[in-house]
């Protein structure tokens, strides 16, 4: 089966059912190598006509996207479904959904740079607050109008005017964007989920080199939400007990919410709290205290064990991280930004006041963190297309700018991946002020960009 | 390039008609198995086809069954005008395929695949009707008709699918004014079925709903066992999944009940 190509997008239209007997002849080799050559921006395939598909049946399809996806970076994905497919589908690639969704051919187009600049209103709604800011951004990128719809309520309200809109996205995902291992909160913290029974095998389920670089990039609360878990071993009490310790060097706090003790033994508890842990009954107990989130999330985090140099690999790839945030901010913006200055050295912010930062990290190939630091106004300006009103609420207005440092991480993973460099980002964190951010990054050596945007001055720091 | 008279003149060779074939066929409709096994000894090459066909495996028998009038009486009234319909489709179908990919042997599973669950879905249906149960044959019987009306313009098709990619029902449609399910309405009338076997192929494409229910209930269930069969590998492979356009929406009302008799999970 052959992409039938049409305005720059690829799509194949398999038909009747699909499963992992017959998935593979509907996608020969030769079919996977012709469409890795074709030049297009997507490569889709519909579900329309599709019946019946299993997880099976859709790999065939999965695996071609990500042969096409590393040897061209197109978009890939799955379109023309409806609530039902697209659920099933967010369920067989819970964690690994790494390409796209578009309810639509239609809807896929406005992503496309085929179909830019018209300019036309777009009502967008998804759970996932990250998707919405993804979905915007795009949108707003390629010339078009988003509306986002904070809440499902607040969707089919608006939904209803549908002359209003020339376009109503919903179960649509963007793949490139996210990151699926763990949920970030309000409070900077960061939450992992574990279930079942935990044993020796969390050592390789729990991805440590992420959980680091998230240390490294200034999280100091990690919440594990252990609701469903049946019972521990002794493994998986050595495993938290040196995650504890490890994490002590960086003043980070470590919590388990919802984690009962019948199967377990009671002394496991003591042994994890003498490492340390603190143990909660119910989520809100953290998340809804402000008072103790700070106390918990936002101590002091000048104790950093390694400090590690910028070096030539980093600064090489330093046009890629310039541009993937220049990109983002000017769009979202809509100004333009000029290089003022540029040196290595330790970070150096002369005017402290009125000031919000965030800093997002990578690790892979190479790592390090880039940190961003914006006037208040910049900041408000870039988070006023995500959250749809100019807003005063400085907690709305950190977390939107944690929304758009994730989109210049996403864009900085694609940048890179284009010169064979693979690297992760971890969740970005955010600064209430240039205090708070000094803690993490007052000493450390690195490139320092001074950029203005219009009249605000802009900084732009990548260090390790 | 492909004209109505060319088609007429291959649903003139369908059936074939030696006359004991004509003959067992006539005696099958009147429900005279025994007179019919008699004059279908005759066909010495139909009685190897029989012989085969119900030692199959699928039939689940543990001694070899041999004797015609034994194996009518296995097949049923219907059973035994399906398989003679199949045989005649056998002496028809192409020895080389070309513009599908296939060959005898996936040409019988195909008919076998059809007539086994379509039997299966009237079943289910609780409907006993040995022209109804005949009815499937006309889908592979307008496939042969398909691929021999195309044989000759295969360069001139491929090239007209590289520019753009329509389905060959369409080709077919667009070329000479009948598709796939006209060409089976064709032959039902060329085999003397009654007129609601034509309506309920016709409603199978999709495409041409009947006002009567029944008969468009049937055409729902011909249309997504059709799919069903279209979607194994082989058939893909013989790029027969892609003739024809499938109606989703058509199908949808009787998707649950298809899917557990079928068992598709």
């Amino acid at each position: 089966m052959r992409a039938l190509v049409k305005n720059g997008v690829g799509i194949f239209s398999p038909q009747g059912f699909l499963d992992g007997n017959n998935s593979v002849s509907f996608l020969s080799i030769e079919d996977i190598e012709a469409t890795a050559k074709l030049n297009v921006d997507m490569i889709l395939v519909s579900l329309k006509k599709v019946v019946f598909f299993n997880r099976n049946g859709l790999d065939a399809f999965v695996k071609m996207f990500a042969k096409v996806r590393s040897s061209n970076h197109t978009t890939v994905g799955f379109c023309d479904y409806d609530t039902k497919k697209f659920n099933a589908i967010r369920k067989f690639y819970k964690n690994d959904l790494n390409f796209s969704l578009f309810s639509s051919q239609e809807i896929a187009m406005l992503f496309t740079s085929s179909y830019k600049n018209q300019n036309k209103n777009v009502l967008l709604f998804s759970e996932d607050k990250s998707q919405r800011a993804a979905m915007a951004i795009e949108l707003h990128d390629n010339g078009h109008n988003p509306i986002i719809a904070q809440t499902e309520d607040e969707f089919l309200e608006k939904s209803k005017s549908e002359a209003a809109y020339d376009y109503i996205i919903k179960n649509t995902y963007l793949g490139q964007m996210g990151q699926s291992i763990a949920t970030r909160v309000t409070g900077n913290a960061i939450i992992y989920t574990v279930s079942s029974f935990l044993d020796a095998e969390i050592g390789n389920t729990f991805n440590i080199a992420y959980h680091n670089n998230s240390l490294n990039v200034g999280f100091r609360l990690f919440i594990f939400d252990a609701y469903k878990v049946i019972s521990m071993n002794v493994h998986a009490l050595n495993f938290f007990s040196k995650l504890a310790s490890s994490g002590a060097e960086y003043n980070a706090t470590i919590c388990f919410v919802g984690m009962t003790f019948e199967k377990t033994p009671k002394a496991f508890k003591e042994t994890l709290e003498d490492s340390g842990i603190l143990f909660y009954n119910q989520m809100d107990d953290i998340l809804q205290n402000k008072e103790l989130l700070e106390e918990l999330g936002a101590s002091s985090a000048a104790n950093i064990k390694n400090k590690r140099v910028i070096n030539k690999t980093t600064v090489t790839e330093l046009p890629n991280f310039i541009e993937a945030t220049v990109a983002t901010i000017e769009m979202m913006t809509n100004s333009k930004a000029t290089k003022e200055a540029a040196n290595i050295n330790t970070i150096a912010i002369t005017d402290k006041t009125n000031k919000i930062a965030s800093s997002i990290g990578f690790y892979g190939d190479m790592d390090g963190m880039v940190i961003l630091v914006f006037p208040a106004e910049i900041a408000k300006k870039a988070c006023a297309l995500l959250i749809g009103e100019d807003t005063e609420d400085i907690e709305l207005i950190l977390d939107t700018l944690a929304e758009l440092v994730n989109i210049v991480g996403g864009k900085l993973k694609t940048l890179l991946s284009d010169q064979n460099i693979s690297v992760d980002i971890t969740l970005p964190r955010t600064y209430p002020n240039v205090d708070s951010l000094l803690e993490i990054a007052n000493g450390k050596k690195g490139v320092q960009v001074d950029l203005a945007f219009d009249n605000d001055k802009f900084l732009f720091f990548l260090t390790r | 390039m492909i004209t109505k008279e060319q088609i007429d003149s291959y649903i003139e060779k369908i059936p074939p008609a030696p006359k004991a074939l004509q003959e067992t066929l006539h005696l099958l409709n009147t429900g005279e198995l025994t007179k019919a096994a008699k004059v279908a000894s005759q066909d010495l090459a139909l009685n190897n086809y029989l012989k085969n066909l119900v030692n199959k495996p699928i039939y689940g028998f543990r001694n070899s069954v041999s004797d015609i009038s034994q194996i009518f009486g296995i097949l049923g009234v219907s059973g035994s005008q399906q398989a003679v319909y199949n045989y005649m489709m056998n002496l028809l179908s192409p020895k080389d395929w070309k513009l599908f990919k296939l060959n005898q042997n996936s040409f019988h599973n195909l008919q076998d695949e059809l007539s086994t669950n379509w039997k299966k879905i009237l079943k289910f249906l609780e409907i006993q009707d040995k022209d109804i149960e005949s009815s499937i044959t006309l889908l592979p019987a307008s496939i042969i008709v398909s691929e021999a009306l195309f044989r000759e313009k295969i360069a001139d098709i491929n090239l007209l699918r590289s520019v753009n990619p329509i389905d060959l029902n369409t080709v077919l449609q667009r070329l000479c004014g009948m598709d796939l399910f006209d060409i089976c309405e064709q032959i039902s009338l060329k085999w003397e079925m009654p007129k609601y076997i034509a309506q309920i192929v016709q409603a199978s494409s999709g495409l041409k709903p009947s006002q009567d229910k029944e008969i468009n209930t049937l055409g729902r269930w011909m249309h997504l066992l059709l799919f069903f069969t279209l979607s194994k590998p082989n058939f893909i492979e013989a790029e027969l999944n892609d003739f024809i356009d499938f109606q989703i929406e058509y199908v949808a009302e009787i998707y649950d009940d298809f899917s557990s008799l079928m068992e598709i999970s």
